[in-house]
């Protein structure tokens, strides 16, 4: 049986450095995928011996797209290791500003990193305005900016744009592809949201700011607390952030959750077949505490597809093995004892992975020994199983009105699907955090930062940050010597996610996912594409180096992900 | 170092000053045996007239050169590294000899009252005084003797002149003879003058130390004051022993002595390489500077001749001389063009079609153009020279060493109601290289009325004409660019039509309002911004993401006014961007040749991120064939206009490459080997900074003004600090002590936590980020110059002030 190997690289409407190679048949179906990070920067390593009150402002820059949510994660492990509470209204602020990126990350990724998959933006110059405004409408009663006069600009400005002959971004797209299911009408619906989500998510960074000084890479936090108590009691600015926050809840509602609806129905076809099914195995660490005590997102492991057996999330089950990656092979173990050695082993002479041995910068994390897919999906299908009051009502009003059923939710679509839910619940519940602050502030409680004295702090500890963001479950591990860090580490949530084979051959949740996608055309592999895409790959935040005997580049450990 | 320079004249003072201007801490001291402190011997004859007296043609000295007036060096003693006077010894550590030439005479006047050279104070002096009712008698035609008889010709002391030619010439013996017969005429206009050619000395009379009559060939002169302008030699007598010497002081292309402590410059210097000897001012500056360099290890270039322009500074005509180094008066090949017009006399020596000289008497030609012709060393057309007269518009050339036009000179005074020759120095040097066309300066100020109100309508009318100049060649160059990409339909004509369609007009002005003052551009430019936006998408763009995390990518997309959506779909023409592109793999590959291929020269690289160097560049690796980060980055700068650098990633590796640097990144202008590279740190970088880049590239046809690491100045040239909303508390000494304290919640000043405002260079504290929104200050956590590069990641990126850092 001749097999034919397909390499795309640079994957791109992705943040980072990935590269996808697969093996088809003579049918042109993947039977085999490997996903790997090509680069390695190792920020851990940089860390290793300083200040760690300092840590925060290094650590975010392990990605700025998720930025905001490795500055937390840093600064909250340093917090743990030194046992600091941060006052109430710190946390709220935090969360404020973490909710906002779940939503900006959410609405980012959908139309501008993955929408395009599905939508072909030659087709909407087609379409019929008046037909799409009626079209748009089974799927919302009043669509965002649906009138036909705005319609017909869009299609005119989409059509001066191409009839330019420079296409900027959009030249050398799929369009025309054979798998494209929607009609000329839905795509300019699509495309009109496309351009309205970037005015929106650069409404969203507005807010970010307004509590976070900018973003990204916002400059907001200390250990102990946040800064920004100016603008906390600043009426004006609690304003201007509740403003945004309801233009983009009227958002998702008129346009992400109907456009999300409409690709369930138009490719159907697509999550019948399974396509971009992965692993079954899921895995949520939960988290933000609500101010009714409920947790906004709740804990726990599903594997095979098993929704009767969930188990509590433990994090001492998690291992990191290299036996794949570009480090030297040691057993499994945890990611604290993690001891690994770059061990480059470089790519086959014509530039292709050396798919029998080792082929990424990514390590493979596992919890039990098995690998485990993280991000919206996971939660969503936990808050189902585990009937949370904050996620169920939304996913049963979805599922009700889109017709899919839980299984669903892990097929590319279905990702895609769990991500527009759970953009939908940050939004809302920014309002109760809101509301929460407003109380605080009412009653004379100003506090934003505890009080320590660095001096007095323990000078050996050590702690962790353990977050679900947009892309996952994100952790933060620190160590502390003689008062300055003598160990850093962080698994994302793309590590889980874009992690490589390992020892005994268990494919990662991406690879696992593309097995059995059949390729129209090869040589244009938008297949591929749709369902890499679909888990939000993030590779800068994938690849981290842990070094724990503190020789430098000697120890590489991998992490993955982030999201945001 | 203490560095003493031997000599009274221009070139020691010349020198002591470039010394002190280059390395101010050396100690300069001038040994001169003159009584007065250096002066320029080229006005004397000012001082003959009595028009100046010699405090007023003294030298500017900087005021640390120590000088030793009456001190004749008698010796040298390289050994022990020090000069000996009668009376003195002065150690040195260099030294340089400076001490010009002397006047030759055709036999012994030592002692005689009524003869005289004619070569320095005393000298002027002399002839002033002795001059008064007698015949003078001047020998020597050359520059010196000219000079003098035209002076004399001013004055009414001497009751007859008579210039004695021992040959058949003026000047120099290429002198044109109708050249020679104009000048002769002029001179003889006065009754009191008589040139003899063919005339010389052959007896006098002397008795009680005066000549009482001197016989020539052709008569006799009784009564006499005698002038010898015969000629000079190098005035080296106290150096022949310890110095090689032939002629002059021999010097090596750096104007070192055989003695390597030891320089020589100007007259009393002979080059052991060509033999030539310096006799104009601007040769022994030139030799000054090099040697100056030399000595202080600056650099290591050479003396090298170059054309010259000199004259002759008399009043009754204009005199010119451009000459090439390469001029060699004996070469039988030497070919004469005369062009004459009543009093105008315009002689060009050509060899091999080549301009060698030109000796112009009361000409208008152009000199620096025909210094150029020289210079060009091209085969020119006689033609030309007779058919085009190269008339200057600018009127005579008053100082030739900064090139400056007596139109030019007029002008500036008008312009700035200038009164003095000290009130000219701010707008330009003329009158302050050689000092030779000072006085014709002074002169002219005089002869310039000046009014301070017309002069500010003047300024102002200029500003306005130069500013209408410079709109008017961006407006060409926004044209070049319609024309570049056809295809494209937005033009500036119907910009406003596009604009309403996507309901942004008053959004798009306030954005013009804002980069156009950003820009720090006069508000007359929002029209031509305005104008630039329009044709921004015509700039094809790749943007490489390397060793990053898309900070900037993201920063990029949250740009506002416009918003990206109109910016990425009109404005920029982002054709390449891993983050944003439909194409993957093959397809986004396929976009980047073409862009590489077919829009070489054209397309402007942005970079973002570092470039890992480490296990040759591997730890990044792009795109189907395995390239290297590296690799990528060299591929596809090669071709582009131009290569900007965005983020502190980009600029020298950034966070990256914090200690310790565990990839080996550099930022993309090491990574290159370039320094033509744009560089727009900051973590992430400010959007604005990048698209008002681009802007001013595309209106301008060149980057912005960029301070020494290449950052446009527009934007980095401001610290934080400066411009910081907090900082009045920090006059006031209000500071926040604690997170969340009152003085917190008050928005005083973080210097206390840590603030690195006073180290940032960057224009956040101007334009904030997020449309405005905040910035690191304003939300109360203090600034960590983030554009600082990977120092800001090492050093400045905690909470404490830098001197509590006890590693620092």
């Amino acid at each position: 049986m001749s097999k034919n190997k397909i390499v795309i690289d640079p994957v791109t409407r992705i943040e980072g450095h990935l590269r996808i190679e697969v093996e088809v048949d003579e049918d042109n179906v993947v039977t085999e995928a490997w996903a790997s990070g090509q680069l390695f920067r190792g920020i851990e390593i940089i860390l290793k011996g300083r200040d760690p009150r300092d840590v925060g402002l290094i650590a975010q820059r392990i990605c700025g797209v998720c930025t905001n949510v490795h500055y937390r994660a840093s600064i909250s492990a340093v917090e743990d290791a030194y046992s600091i509470t941060i006052p109430q209204n710190a946390e709220i602020i935090r969360n404020l500003v973490t909710m906002a990126l779940f939503v900006q990350d959410h609405i980012i990724h959908y139309y501008h990193l993955h929408s395009l998959d599905f939508v072909d933006i030659t087709s909407a110059l087609e379409a019929d305005c008046a037909k799409a405004v009626t079209m748009a409408q089974q799927y919302h009663e009043n669509p965002y900016r649906n009138s036909e006069g705005h319609l017909e600009s869009v299609k005119e400005k989409l059509g001066s744009f191409v009839k330019a002959g420079r296409l900027g971004l959009f030249s050398n797209g799929y369009w025309g592809h054979e798998t494209y299911r929607f009609t000329p009408e839905e795509n300019l619906v699509h495309m009109n949201h496309y351009l309205e989500a970037l005015r929106i998510q650069h409404d969203i960074s507005k807010a970010i700011a307004i509590f976070a000084g900018k973003t990204p890479h916002p400059q907001n936090l200390v250990v102990g607390g946040v800064t920004s108590v100016a603008d906390m009691l600043n009426p004006q600015r609690l304003n201007d952030f509740m403003f945004i926050i309801k233009e983009v809840r009227e958002f998702l509602e008129r346009a992400y959750i109907p456009d999300i609806k409409m690709v369930v129905k138009a490719y159907a076809d697509s999550i019948e077949r399974g396509e971009g099914r992965g692993c079954g195995n899921f895995l949520c660490c939960g988290g933000y505490r609500l101010p009714n005590k409920e947790q906004l997102f709740v804990g726990g492991v599903i594997t095979g597809h098993d929704f009767d057996a969930v188990q509590a999330f433990d994090p001492s089950k998690i291992t990191e093995e290299a036996s794949r990656s570009w480090y030297e092979s040691n057993p499994p173990s945890s990611p604290y004892d993690q001891d690994s050695t770059p061990f480059y082993t470089d790519l086959n002479e014509d530039g292709t992975l050396k798919s029998e041995g080792k082929y990424s910068w990514v390590k493979a994390p596992r919890y039990e020994g098995k690998v485990m897919e993280v991000g919206p999906v996971a939660r969503m299908i936990m808050g189902v199983v585990k009937e949370s009051p904050v996620i169920k009502p939304y996913m049963d009003r979805f599922m009700s009105e889109s017709g899919m059923k839980l299984i669903d939710f892990s097929t590319s679509v279905g990702r895609n699907a769990a991500r527009a839910v759970e953009a939908q619940v940050c939004c809302d519940y920014l309002f109760d955090f809101m509301s929460d602050l407003i109380e605080n502030i009412k009653y004379y409680d100003e506090t934003t930062w505890t009080k320590y004295v660095f001096e007095e702090l323990p000078t050996t500890s050590k702690g962790a940050g353990i977050f679900e963001v947009p892309r996952g479950i994100l952790s933060h591990f620190v160590k502390i010597q003689e008062g300055k860090v003598s160990n850093y580490q962080v698994v994302a949530p793309t590590t889980w996610n874009a992690s490589p084979k390992d020892a005994t051959g268990q494919r990662g949740p991406y690879e696992e996912a593309l097995i059995g996608i059949k390729l129209s055309d090869p040589s244009r592999p938008l297949e591929v594409l749709r369902v890499v895409h679909s888990f939000d790959p993030c590779l800068a935040c994938a690849v981290h180096v842990i070094d724990t005997k503190g020789r430098e580049l000697s120890h590489y450990k991998i992490q993955t992900v982030c999201s945001v | 170092m203490r560095i003493v320079i031997v000599g009274g004249g221009i070139s020691a003072v010349y020198l002591a000053n470039t010394i002190l201007k280059k390395s101010p801490t050396s100690e300069v001291l001038i040994v001169s045996d003159e009584t007065h402190p250096p002066y320029d011997r080229i006005h004397l004859c000012a001082l003959v007239n009595k028009s100046q007296c010699v405090e007023s043609i003294t030298l500017e000295l900087h005021p640390k050169v120590r000088l030793e007036l009456n001190q004749t060096i008698l010796s040298i003693d390289g050994t022990a590294k020090r000069i000996l006077s009668s009376h003195a010894v002065f150690a040195y550590d260099k030294l340089i000899i400076a001490t010009g030439s002397e006047p030759k005479t055709l036999f012994n006047i030592e002692g005689i009252s009524n003869a005289s050279t004619f070569r320095s104070e005393k000298d002027s002096e002399k002839i002033a005084d002795g001059i008064v009712g007698k015949n003078v008698v001047l020998v020597g035609v050359g520059p010196i003797g000219l000079e003098l008889l035209d002076t004399l010709m001013q004055s009414p002391s001497a009751k007859s002149i008579t210039l004695l030619a021992r040959k058949e010439y003026l000047y120099s013996q290429d002198l044109s003879r109708e050249a020679i017969a104009l000048l002769r005429g002029i001179f003889e206009q006065d009754p009191r003058i008589r040139i003899e050619f063919n005339d010389e000395i052959i007896d006098k009379t002397i008795s009680d130390n005066t000549i009482k009559s001197i016989q020539t060939r052709h008569r006799i002169i009784e009564d006499p004051f005698l002038i010898f302008g015969v000629g000079i030699d190098p005035r080296i007598d106290f150096a022949r022993q310890a110095l090689e010497c032939d002629k002059g002081i021999l010097v090596d292309d750096n104007m070192r002595t055989s003695n390597l402590d030891i320089y020589c410059v100007g007259e009393a210097a002979q080059l052991r390489s060509s033999g030539f000897i310096a006799g104009r001012v601007k040769e022994c500056t030139l030799q000054a500077e090099v040697a100056v360099d030399t000595l202080l290890g600056l650099e290591t270039k050479q003396f090298v001749q170059e054309v010259s322009i000199d004259g002759l500074k008399v009043g009754s005509f204009l005199f010119a001389d451009v000459s090439s180094p390469s001029y060699n008066p004996k070469d039988p090949d030497n070919e004469t063009i005369l062009i004459t017009h009543e009093n105008r006399v315009d002689q060009y020596i050509v060899n091999h079609d080549r301009l060698k000289r030109f000796i112009g008497i009361n000409t208008n030609i152009d000199l620096i153009h025909l210094k150029r012709l020289i210079e060009m060393d091209k085969p020119i057309d006689a033609a030309y020279l007779y058919s085009n007269r190269l008339h200057s518009g600018k009127g005579r050339l008053v100082c030739s060493c900064e090139s400056v036009y007596e139109a030019e000179l007029v002008d500036i005074i008008k312009l700035n109601a200038i009164t003095s020759f000290g009130g000219l120095k701010p707008y330009t040097e003329a009158g302050r290289v050689c000092g030779r066309c000072k006085q014709d300066i002074t002169a002219l100020i005089a002869a310039t009325p000046v009014d301070a109100a017309m002069a500010q309508q003047l300024r102002a009318q200029r500003e306005a004409d130069a500013k209408e100049a410079e709109m008017a060649l961006v407006r060409a160059r926004i044209e070049k660019y319609n024309k570049i990409h056809p295809k494209n339909q937005l033009s500036f004509e119907n910009l406003e039509e596009a604009m309403e369609s996507f309901d942004m007009g008053s959004e798009f002005n306030k954005w013009v309002s804002m980069i156009t003052a950003t820009m720090n551009l006069h508000p007359g430019y929002e029209e031509v911004v305005k104008e630039g936006v329009s044709q921004l998408n015509k700039i094809p763009i790749i943007w490489l993401e390397l060793a990053d995390c898309s900070g900037n990518s993201e920063g990029f997309i949250k740009s506002s006014h416009p918003k990206i959506d109109d910016l990425i779909l009109k404005y920029i023409s982002l054709d390449y961007h891993e983050l944003l592109m439909a194409g993957s793999g093959d397809q986004s590959e396929t976009v980047l040749d073409n862009i590489i291929k077919y829009d070489a020269g054209k397309y402007v690289l942005i970079v973002e991120g570092a470039v890992p160097l480490g296990l040759d560049g591997k730890f990044l690796r792009i795109g189907t064939k395995g390239e290297t980060g590296h690799a990528l980055l060299q591929r596809v700068a090669q071709n582009a206009a131009a290569v900007i650098a965005v983020g502190s990633c980009a600029y020298d590796g950034g966070v990256v490459a914090a200690a310790p640097n565990p990839t080996g990144a550099v930022g993309v202008a090491e990574a290159l080997g370039r320094t033509d590279i744009i560089n727009l740190p900051g973590c992430p970088v400010n959007p604005i900074n990048i698209v008002g880049t681009l802007l001013h590239f595309m209106m301008f046809e060149e980057f912005p003004k960029l301070d020494e690491k290449n950052r446009p100045i527009w934007a980095y040239g401001a610290r934080v600090h400066d411009n910081c909303e907090r900082r009045g508390h920090f006059d006031l000494g209000e500071f926040v002590l604690e997170w969340g304290d009152e003085g917190a919640k008050k928005g005083w000043c973080l210097f206390m936590m840590g603030c690195k405002g006073p180290y940032a260079q960057m224009n956040c504290s101007q334009v904030k980020f997020n449309e405005g929104t905040s910035w690191p200050v304003q939300a109360g956590h203090g600034c960590f110059a983030c554009g600082a590069g990977k120092i800001a990641f090492d050093q400045y990126a905690n909470h404490r002030p830098l001197a509590k850092e006890p590693h620092e």
